[in-house]
């Protein structure tokens, strides 16, 4: 008996995996969300988005349930698959049934005819059950054979028909930029139909992702292996190579994407200049600040008093406003930590809570009203300019943030492998031990506040001057809970992971405007997949190999290093 | 003239009288065991004197230096290490950055320091790196620098606290059951260890310690606590004959039996 329940039968499981999945897919329909997204085509006429959403589910619930089978026994994988498919697609089957039967839209707005011709391919319940539960069996069988297949050639597929996928569901964005690419642009036309991409683009673009991918996943390690036993001068050239074919790209880029995803560009920009500075205080050294939106709001309201014509107090100019603003974001930081010093955990991050519904309501105030506007907010605050040169459109825009995030990310890179770095993830990792150590919290605690706080408003400032005007509403919780998601999503503690964080979290949801509707289900959704799925983040921070690097100095090239190391 | 004595200390939680006016001394480059049954107040010690616990009465003296009062932080630059009961390594972090975070208190760069890369703050960095490698090859961990703490085995893990330890360069290191949960063959190995510490270093270790093996094996001095007094104090053959030490152990009675196995 006992032993029954902990063996449970990979064939219940699959059941089981198999309802969940038919859950979600009502869900996913009753919910309108399926009739929504079959609005745009992927391939055009021939898929929508709506149905890649269904049968991407589908695909995704079978390929849990084949894991359960194992790669020996090909038979009872594709067994499992099929059934956790088929379970799928009968509870759409179902739907569809009761809908037929029973007016569902008196109680579920959703149910509409249009979804259940969607979910029937346009035949009516008599032929479009067969047709569905059809479609989940096959959907169980892709999935057991993209499980069973080697890792090459399944991780090129998924990558390919992800690719595709993604072209047709962003061809909005893509369309115009291409079209800006001069005689590039004539890939529009053999890519794009007037909804969605053409067949034969489909196609080509499928074929030629898959051999790309193919060959970089096969060829991948090849490639490394030779990189590493090329000799140390090559090495360096290449990585510089590298490097600067990056910068060049980043130089560009604006001109590339065009005002739209530059737009999106200068916003992700400010996420990640949050996120480092917020990144600092939770990834370092494990301090949960949840009002770290008032920094922000510090440095946007101190840059306007500062500038701004319109309240005439000061009337700055930006650079000569960035050091007291930076100075400021850094005192804000200070007094937000001195209370809080004591305080570890959930009680923390309820104070730091607290402390940004303060400053956003401080802002809002009527007594302030005089000096900081009140619920009108702050208009006015000029552009930045330097050398003579306005820094108005967001293509300009653009290169002020890049610089900045630089700064930032060089900054946060030089303490992360430093005596201070240190002293914040001994603080992480056991607070007690980290004083018995020699470490001072007050000190420690108090300049990761300080520095967060610091690039906060360094990004506040950049926010106020490339929108012009200030607002407290701008500085709602939810830009808190946002920047602290795309840490958690991209890994704690980890540079790069702020930057894939807040494309992800914050570009993408720019990019797909038009269902903003089900923005907050999805992030929410994607949040919990992630803490099961890879709960230390998209990427994770990977330690320094100082043990093997020290010996190579020592062996090798010693003074050679020496140079090259200063001058970086 | 003793490294570290404690005068009439008394440590209270509520009611319970954990450490009940205590003085005991411990002689420079000596290693000093303290033992007793559960609950005897050890690590109640051990927490006073590294100031995790703030004693109610009493003094603890380090070379003419009051402890009593200062905070953990302090005390440690002040030349008293530890290591804990229950292995409180920073799981995330490499074996060798766990050992320059011990290091904390001997390097001196700041912010500034850090973000433009001085040549001091460089200079420092790698020297730390390579003083850490240094002790790492000191407690048979060479090549597992890298390694997340959390990752090595449990022996090494022990080694290891140790090592981060000796990294704040202390006078005094203060070992909480280093040999626990350890086969006899890995506990002989700790004892030599510890002696090695002890006569190549010249570092007072006080011991926590169960196995009587270990503490009879390589004390100078031993500390008998019971119920938080000191019920006896000597070298390790005048403490296996102490009747009372016996009676602590194994309940008044067998006392007389016991004494005479003891002996014999």
């Amino acid at each position: 008996m006992v032993q029954q329940e902990i063996q449970r039968s990979p064939w219940r499981s699959a059941l089981n995996i198999g309802l969940i999945g038919a859950v979600a897919l009502v869900l996913l329909s009753l919910i309108g969300m399926v009739e929504v997204f079959n609005k745009r085509d992927i391939v055009y006429k021939i898929l929508s988005m709506g149905q890649i959403l269904l049968l991407g589910t589908t695909v995704f619930i079978a390929y849990l349930a084949a894991k359960r089978g194992g790669e020996d026994m090909p038979a009872k994988t594709i067994g499992l698959a099929v059934i956790a498919g088929l379970t799928a697609a009968a509870g759409l089957a179902l739907l569809v049934a009761v809908g037929k039967l029973v007016n569902l839209r008196d109680v579920l707005i959703n149910a509409s005819p249009v979804l259940f011709m969607i979910l029937t391919f346009h035949q009516g319940p008599a032929l479009g059950i067969p047709l569905l539960l059809l479609t989940g069996m096959l959907c169980g069988l892709a999935a057991a054979l993209i499980y069973l297949a080697p890792k090459v050639i399944s991780r090129s597929l998924v990558g390919a028909l992800v690719t595709v996928a993604a072209a047709g569901v962003l061809q909005d964005t893509l369309r115009p930029v291409i079209g800006l690419w001069g005689p590039v642009s004539k890939i529009n036309r053999l890519l794009f139909a007037a909804n969605g991409l053409k067949v034969s683009g489909a196609v080509v673009l499928f074929v030629l992702m898959v051999v790309i991918l193919a060959l970089w996943n096969s060829k991948a390690d090849a490639v490394k292996t030779r990189f590493d036993s090329l000799p140390a001068g090559r090495q360096r050239g290449l990585r510089l190579g590298g490097w600067l074919l990056l910068a060049f790209i980043l130089l560009i880029l604006p001109h590339l994407l065009g005002l739209f995803l530059s737009e999106v560009l200068t916003i992700v920009g400010l996420y990640i200049l949050l996120g480092l500075g917020l990144n600092i205080v939770i990834g370092f050294a494990g301090l949960l600040d949840l009002g770290y939106v008032a920094f922000f709001a510090v440095g946007s309201y101190v840059v306007a008093i500062l500038t701004s014509p319109e309240l005439g107090f000061f009337n700055l100019g930006f650079w000569s406003a960035l050091p007291i603003v930076v100075v400021a974001g850094v005192l804000a930081g200070l007094i937000l930590g001195v209370p809080v010093l004591k305080m570890r955990g959930d009680y923390l991050a309820i104070a730091t809570l607290g402390f940004g519904e303060i400053i956003r309501i401080v802002v809002l105030s009527d007594w302030l009203r005089p000096w900081i506007g009140g619920a009108q907010g702050i208009q006015e605050i000029p552009n930045i300019t330097l050398a003579g040169y306005t820094f108005s459109t967001p293509q300009e825009i653009y290169y002020f943030i890049l610089a900045g995030c630089l700064l930032v990310g060089f900054i946060s890179w030089r303490l992360r492998d430093s005596r201070l770095g240190r002293a914040w993830m001994a603080v992480r990792e056991d607070e007690d031990v980290a004083q018995a150590m020699g470490i001072n919290l007050v000190a420690t605690k108090l300049m990761a506040f300080a520095t967060g706080a610091g690039f906060s408003a360094l990004s506040g400032a950049i926010f106020a001057t490339k929108i012009g005007s200030v607002y407290p509403h701008s500085f709602n919780i939810i830009v808190s809970i946002n920047i602290v998601c795309l840490i958690i999503v991209g890994g704690m503690g980890s540079i790069p992971g702020v930057i894939v964080g807040s494309f992800a979290l914050v570009g993408l949801p720019e990019l797909l405007r038009e269902f903003a509707e089900y923005r907050m289900l999805v992030y929410g959704a994607a949040l919990v997949a992630m803490m099961l799925l890879k709960p230390e983040g998209l990427w994770p921070d990977v330690k320094r190999r100082r043990e093997l690097h020290i010996e190579e100095n020592d062996e090798t090239d010693e003074p050679a290093a020496e140079p090259a190391a200063a001058g970086s | 003239m003793p490294l570290l004595k404690t005068i009439r200390l008394t440590k209270q939680f509520g009611g319970l009288v954990a450490i009940d006016d205590l003085d005991m001394e411990v002689k420079e480059s000596s290693i000093h065991s303290v033992i007793g049954p559960n609950g005897a107040g050890k690590t109640t010690l051990f927490n006073c004197i590294t100031g995790f616990y703030k004693p109610e009465m009493g003094e603890i003296d380090l070379m003419g230096h009051s402890l009593v009062g200062l905070l953990p932080d302090q005390i440690v630059r002040l030349g008293v290490a530890r290591t804990y009961q229950n292995i409180r390594l920073f799981p995330a972090l490499t074996a060798l950055e766990n050992i320059l975070v011990g290091y904390h208190t001997h390097l001196k760069s700041r912010f500034l320091g850090i973000v433009l890369g001085t040549p001091h703050t460089r200079r420092e960095e790698k020297e730390a790196e390579e003083e850490g490698l240094k002790l790492l090859r000191f407690v048979n961990l060479a090549g597992s620098g890298d390694q997340l703490a959390k990752n090595l085995p449990y022996g090494a893990q022990r080694r290891l606290e140790i090592a981060r330890a000796m990294a704040t360069k202390p006078k005094v290191l203060l070992l909480d059951e280093p040999a626990a949960g350890m086969n006899p063959k890995e506990s002989q190995e700790m004892i030599d260890f510890i002696r090695h510490l002890r006569d190549e270093l010249g570092i007072t270790i006080i011991l926590i310690e169960h196995q009587m093996k270990v503490v009879m094996g390589i004390s100078e001095t031993v500390t008998v606590l019971d119920y938080g007094r000191k019920i006896a104090e000597g070298t390790p053959s005048e403490i296996q004959n102490n009747p009372k030490v016996i009676e602590a152990y194994l309940g008044s009675g067998s006392a007389a039996e016991a004494g005479v196995t003891a002996a014999g």
